[in-house]
């Protein structure tokens, strides 16, 4: 059996019988500088090279790897989409008011999550008077980066997914995990009103994308929904507030024949249930430290979920082969049974992770991979 | 219900309203500020930390209900002054240099609130020298020290190995974090490792217990 990566990705997230575990990853933009500037190859570009000319022509780590799967799309979720305001800066550090009212604080030269210093957006009454500002709209898109992206995708074979983020992802970075949570209960009729409203530009953004004609075969959807210790809010919470959401914006992919893989990190696993009935198709990455373990939960839900990762960053900056070879029999083995696994990091690459061992690594996903 | 259990329950419930009114009518009471904050306010803030660890509690109804008990330790706090009452121990925290998070360290300072502790939070890229600074300005009983990332787990042991250098009895200290595991805490000299805030703030209070015996 010879299939393309589209076909490949299809029949896996189908869990139909497939050549071979289909391969996919992000790495962190460090770990991204340092591969392209060591691969030497002038096709390649990132994150650093973004201001050239020419750079949307440069081909991404993705397909240098020749990974099965492309994203695209991307929409931008800030209230206003305008250059962040630095309040104050040091070679380190930038503080800055972003176009959702956030002031946050950023490393300069590495990535993490910032500092959340504090959220404009914190009460009902502001929120009424921005809402409005969340309107599907073509400048949300770097068309000029993802058409040529998606064209070769296209020429390529690959699986192409429609990115971008639900709800949580969204208002976390609107009003703060703070203000969230805590308008859960105290504030209920207000949070329910902020994730409708972004739950409905985020299905637009959608349908504008695919009407200017960036028909893609999936969606890989970006979620903040858990840490390592368990989701941030209760099933019961979930339940009542975000899953009519998730299945009204899922709906909208399944509809197209689109599948739908959900990432979020940390400990899912109350959540799961409600994700499969939400209509989630795959579940990414699968963070090791959070309890995540795809041999168990195979087990428990291979028959009606994909798995996309698992394979622990920890081991892998060892550069222990010995060990990588251990983690990666152990894990796919198991979930391979269900033919619905593709191959991911349980987070992103990070540095420390050399490029010989993740070339050697990607082989060994083929050769363990290969369905008999 | 005695009206100190129903001051629990007003924190166990996140109720931002009742709490401080409950704590009036206690005060009114005659009752001693002292027993108002250790058998109502903390009370319900350690059924809290319990139902959190159990899985019963979430993060909304972690923070909610720490917001009822800060409401009405704000009514006690001048009766606490008056009568000398201070908290028995300080816990300093931290998210170490070079690391900016602050969700999960801004839990655990709420719960070591919540277990009684005066919290000195020093926010966020905490070099190793602001740790021992402020362990100098006053009495420092632990130490708690958070990190998100992988690449900035080492900067605990660099902290630990600073405090112990640079002050004649550091205190013990307590990590933790996603990428933070007990073997890790053991490994590079941790007194302590919580796996949660809530476990963590406990941690904390054992230690510190065993510190006075």
């Amino acid at each position: 059996m010879v299939l393309t990566s589209r076909e490949r990705v299809a029949r896996c997230l189908a869990r139909q019988p497939h050549d071979r575990v289909p391969l996919f990853d992000w790495f962190w933009s460090e770990t991204e500088a340092d591969y392209v500037a060591r691969i030497g190859d002038p096709r390649l570009g990132c994150g650093i090279h973004a201001a050239q000319a020419g750079y949307h022509e440069r081909l991404t780590l993705w397909e240098y790897f020749d990974f099965d799967l492309m994203q695209v799309a991307w929409p931008d979720q800030r209230l206003r989409m305008v250059e962040p305001e630095v309040l104050e800066e040091t070679d380190e550090w930038v503080l800055q008011r972003d176009g959702n009212e956030a002031v946050l604080r950023w490393w300069k030269h590495k990535m993490g999550t910032p500092e959340h210093v504090r959220f404009g957006i914190d009460s009902p009454e502001k929120w009424f008077q921005v809402k409005h500002l969340l309107r599907p709209s073509r400048q949300r898109v770097r068309w000029d980066e993802f058409w040529p992206r998606w064209r070769r995708a296209k020429a390529a074979g690959k699986f192409i997914c429609f990115a971008g983020v639900e709800i949580i992802e969204s208002v976390k970075d609107t009003l703060g995990h703070e203000m969230m949570c805590k308008a859960l209960i105290k504030q209920p009729e207000w949070i329910r009103d902020v994730f409708e409203t972004y739950t409905q530009f985020e299905i637009d953004m959608f349908h504008l994308v695919e009407a200017e004609g960036m028909v893609c075969d999936g969606a890989f959807i970006y979620g903040d929904i858990a840490y390592k210790n368990g989701p941030f809010m209760s099933p019961r919470h979930y339940r009542e507030f975000v899953f009519p959401c998730h299945k009204r914006f899922f709906d909208e992919f399944h509809r197209r024949g689109m599948p739908v893989i959900l990432h979020s990190d940390g400990d899912i696993r109350p959540l799961i249930p409600h994700f499969i009935e939400a209509g989630v198709d795959m579940i990414n990455p699968l963070e090791s430290r959070a309890g995540m373990d795809v041999r168990q939960l195979a087990l428990q839900y291979g028959e009606r979920l994909g798995f996309c990762g698992n394979i622990d960053v920890m081991v892998l900056a060892t550069n222990d082969r010995q060990r990588i070879h251990a983690e990666l029999e152990s894990k796919m083995s198991a979930a391979m049974k269900y033919r619905g696994y593709m191959y991911h990091s349980d987070h992103s690459i990070p540095p420390g992770v050399t490029l010989e061992t993740y070339r050697w690594l990607l082989d060994e996903v083929r050769r363990l991979g290969r369905y008999e | 219900m005695s009206i100190l259990d129903q001051i629990a329950q007003a924190v166990l419930e996140g109720d931002e309203q009742t709490a401080p009114r409950l704590v009036q009518q206690a005060l009114d009471e005659n009752l001693p500020a002292s027993q108002v904050l250790q058998d109502g306010l903390l009370k319900g803030m350690n059924e809290v930390g319990r139902r959190f660890r159990e899985g019963e509690y979430f993060i909304p109804e972690v923070l909610v209900a720490a917001e009822a008990m800060k409401a009405g330790a704000a009514v006690l706090k001048p009766h606490l002054v008056r009568a000398g009452v201070r908290p028995e121990w300080t816990a300093v925290i931290g998210t170490v240099q070079g690391d900016l998070h602050d969700i999960g360290k801004n839990l655990v300072a709420t719960m070591l609130e919540g277990a009684g502790f005066e919290v000195l939070d020093l926010g966020v890229d905490v070099p190793p020298e602001k740790f021992v600074a402020a362990c100098r300005q006053r009495p420092v009983h632990v130490v708690g020290l958070s990190a998100l990332l992988t690449t900035t787990m080492p900067m605990m042991e660099t902290t630990i190995a600073h405090l112990k250098q640079s002050l004649d009895h550091p205190p013990p200290v307590i990590v933790g974090g996603a990428p933070v595991s007990q073997a890790f805490a053991d490994k590079i000299g941790a007194a302590g490792y919580g796996p949660d805030a809530a476990t963590g703030a406990e941690v904390a209070k054992r230690l510190c217990l065993a510190g006075r015996s």
